[in-house]
């Protein structure tokens, strides 16, 4: 059960970030909100990679006993990362730019674009 | 044959349309030159017929604008358009919740039937 | 060794390189980055003709990434693929030819659409990273490549819609598609994660070959097809679309056309390649067919009151789409019975994977045209056009062609993949295809007010002044317009070299998995 624990806390995470996208109106914590949902995936992909008592995948760091972790969802993730940072900073930028057009961050205001 | 394709159930031949419009335009242009070549040019039989009023200068103002077009259709559907117009919020996170609400619906039947 | 053996690779690779080398090349000046960009997305295009050639000549190709020979799936003593392998078939082959044709086209279009604009260069560079991420998509044999790729798509695209940054309209639609296709990228990456803790791999014919439909499975496949059906723009998922193919550039409107298609490609292939007839014939299917039925309807009902002219393009497109879902999930729904499939099933398939290349073709087209009137009246809103006939006669005459074609009226090739997809959906249910019909009809409806409203009716005094459009958005459009009148001249032809070798490759899952994993399936 313990073991399942990780996986708990990213669904939670998930439901999280996908429910303050909903109830957040502040468009600076609408993208906190996808960094979030980006955070419980990642941490949902290195989870999955985990194996009790397993070695750092590394062949000259190795310690004893125990299988080695799976280094592909590792690798996986970092990928994630850096996409998700990339997304990050344009939403960010997005943001930034919406305030200077609309003078407000408040979401339920920028809806020029409808119909 | 290049131009036919068969569909199983009947066939599509891009020729014999050509063909067909070949034969309907020179129908069409045979029609046309029977009309009469002998009016005025450059007198009132020349002018268009603007309900006896005098034709405005800028052609703007005697153009059909796009948002008469359909008009009955329009106001025909109109509960119809208020629905489907109103779902169309334009705010983002109503469009997020659109997906969530597939998603969610999609999870829940495939795992019933 | 062959060089033609390192075509899957060169055809990431030389956009790629195009992108980056583009700051560089821009010190020399705006003609030699012009250049870069018609050289890059022409020889892309070159590559892309030569990889169907080959993969039609000698079957799927398959290329492994860092290994010593190319296509060594499986190195001895392993049981499953473990390096990124590209595997193109004649159906991603296809699609990637499609993509670059609408790439070539729109960058012939953008130079002299986008002269006037500074931050050119950073276009150039996003043009050639976004068609990169389109061309990934359609040949990658991984899933989590397909996410890498589908999100390197995602970021240019953001970044090109939002490129006209002092209009607030373009800052909002980026905003909104950023939103909803982060949400929908990471529910994808949660659902391929879950394959691989399961299967212990990634790449699509490894799992393929392995997959039991169980609990697990059921929620990942819904999760897939919910999030690419979101990514093309599917109804209820749908209003992103006409937000974001209004606002950005036309030159990018062209292309994002084309990434939807690959996103709809990555759905085609997950079902048919990944989960095949181990799906059933039951949910999956009608959920696509009647996401598709309810796109077409309902965006071709939107179409109909729009008068901003690439809103109303927006709208066409949810409806366009509509038509392909309708036609694949016909095909999925007998995928596993051998009579439906022979009677109907195959057809509809056809008929999706054609009209997704026509699709392709003509509404790039109409966004092409809809942008040369955006340059010359600087209006989008068609109750203030008219009387542009006169002075446009080349763009009016492109523009009838592509609304002929998406109208589906004769001669033109909208009709053929429309005849294909109406006969074999009538053949599961009437109602069916009396829906795609009147959809048809409307769409023609709209399009008349379109060419009514915008060329026909008198000259006005505010474009006295217009001129036809600059050579080069001429040479974009005409690339398009060849394109559309050659497939509509010789259907037959279309049919039995595209259509068919890719309709073929699709449906047969054992060839895709066996390409990979060897005989032994």
């Amino acid at each position: 059960m313990i073991g399942n624990a990780p996986f708990f806390v990213v669904g939670l995470l998930f439901l999280w970030g996908l429910m303050a996208i909903f109830t957040q109106k502040n468009l600076i914590k609408i993208a906190m909100a996808i960094t979030i949902l980006g955070s419980s995936v990642n941490m949902f992909l290195v989870a999955l990679g985990y194996r009790t008592g397993g070695r750092v995948p590394i062949h000259f760091l190795e310690g004893d006993g125990g299988p080695m972790v799976l280094p592909t969802p590792q690798a996986m993730t970092l990928t994630a990362i850096v996409i998700a940072l990339a997304t990050t900073a344009l939403i960010l930028s997005l943001i930034m730019l919406i305030y200077r057009h609309y003078g407000t961050i408040n979401v339920d205001e920028v809806r020029r674009l409808r119909g | 044959m290049w131009g036919v394709v068969h569909t199983g159930f009947g066939s599509w031949d891009a020729l014999a349309w050509i063909l067909f419009f070949g034969i309907a335009a020179f129908f069409l242009l045979w029609f046309r030159s029977l009309g009469r070549s002998d009016y005025k040019k450059g007198t009132d039989q020349d002018e268009i017929f603007w309900s006896s009023n005098v034709v405005p200068e800028d052609g703007a103002h005697i153009s059909v604008p796009a948002d008469a077009a359909y008009w009955g259709f329009r106001k025909g559907m109109e509960p119809f358009y208020k629905g489907l117009v109103g779902m169309h919020t334009g705010l983002a996170p109503d469009i997020v919740g659109w997906y969530v609400v597939v998603v969610a619906i999609m999870s829940v039947l495939i795992l019933i039937v | 060794m062959n060089w033609t053996d390192h075509l899957p690779a060169l055809l990431l690779a030389v956009p790629l390189l195009g992108a980056f080398v583009t700051p560089l090349v821009s010190l020399g000046g705006k003609m030699l980055r012009n250049t870069l960009l018609v050289v890059t997305t022409f020889v892309t295009l070159v590559i892309a003709f030569l990889l169907w050639k080959d993969v039609l000549v000698s079957g799927t190709a398959v290329y492994v990434m860092g290994e010593k020979v190319f296509n060594l799936t499986m190195p001895s003593g392993m049981k499953l693929p473990v390096r990124i392998i590209l595997e193109a078939d004649a159906f991603s082959a296809f699609m990637a030819l499609c993509g670059a044709i609408a790439s070539f086209a729109g960058a012939l279009f953008s130079l002299n659409y986008m002269e006037g604009f500074s931050g050119m260069k950073r276009y150039v560079s996003l043009y050639c990273l976004l068609t990169v991420g389109m061309l990934g998509m359609t040949i990658t044999g991984d899933l989590f490549n397909f996410f890498v790729f589908i999100e390197i798509a995602s970021i240019a695209s953001f970044g090109l819609i939002a490129f006209w940054r002092d209009k607030a309209e373009a800052v909002e639609a980026s905003f909104k598609y950023t939103l909803v296709s982060q949400v929908a990228s990471m529910v994808l990456l949660l659902a391929f994660g879950a394959l691989y803790g399961k299967y212990n791999a990634l790449n699509i014919a490894a799992i393929g070959s392995l997959l039991k439909f169980g609990f697990m499975e059921k929620i990942v496949l819904v999760f897939i097809v919910a999030s690419l059906a979101c990514k093309c723009g599917a109804f209820p998922m749908h209003m992103w679309l006409p937000d974001s193919y209004a606002e950005a550039p036309s030159g990018v409107s062209c292309l994002l056309v084309a990434v939807s298609q690959a996103s709809l490609y990555g759905l085609v292939r997950v079902c048919f390649s990944l989960y095949g007839v181990t799906m059933g014939a039951s949910f999956i299917p009608w959920v696509v067919i009647l996401l598709g039925l309810a796109s077409m309807f309902f965006g071709v009902t939107m179409a109909v009151v729009q008068h901003d002219i690439k809103r109303l393009m927006g709208y066409h497109s949810v409806s366009q789409v509509g038509y392909m879902l309708l036609g694949f999930g016909v095909g999925m729904l007998v995928l596993s019975d051998a009579k439906g499939m022979a009677d109907y099933g195959f057809a509809a398939i056809q008929g999706g994977v054609f009209h997704m290349f026509n699709y392709t073709m003509y509404k790039a087209l109409l966004f092409l045209a809809a942008g040369s009137l955006y340059y010359t009246t600087g209006k989008r809103d068609l109750n203030d056009m008219g009387g542009l006939a006169r002075k446009m006669p080349y763009t009016t005459f492109m523009f009838v062609i592509a609304a002929a074609a998406i109208a589906g009226l004769p001669p033109f090739n909208g009709f053929v993949s429309k005849l294909l997809i109406y006969e074999s959906s009538f053949a599961v249910h009437p109602s069916l295809a009396a829906i795609a019909l009147i959809s048809s009809v409307l769409t023609l409806a709209s399009f008349v007010k379109v060419f009514q409203t915008a060329f026909l009716g008198p000259e006005q005094n505010a474009f006295l002044s217009v001129r036809e459009v600059p050579s080069g958005m001429l040479a974009g459009m005409g690339v398009l317009t060849v394109v559309i009148l050659a497939v509509s001249l010789f259907p037959s032809i279309t049919m039995s070299y595209f259509v068919e070798p890719a309709s073929k490759a699709l449906v047969d899952q054992a060839g895709y998995i066996g390409a990979i994993m060897g005989g032994g399936m």
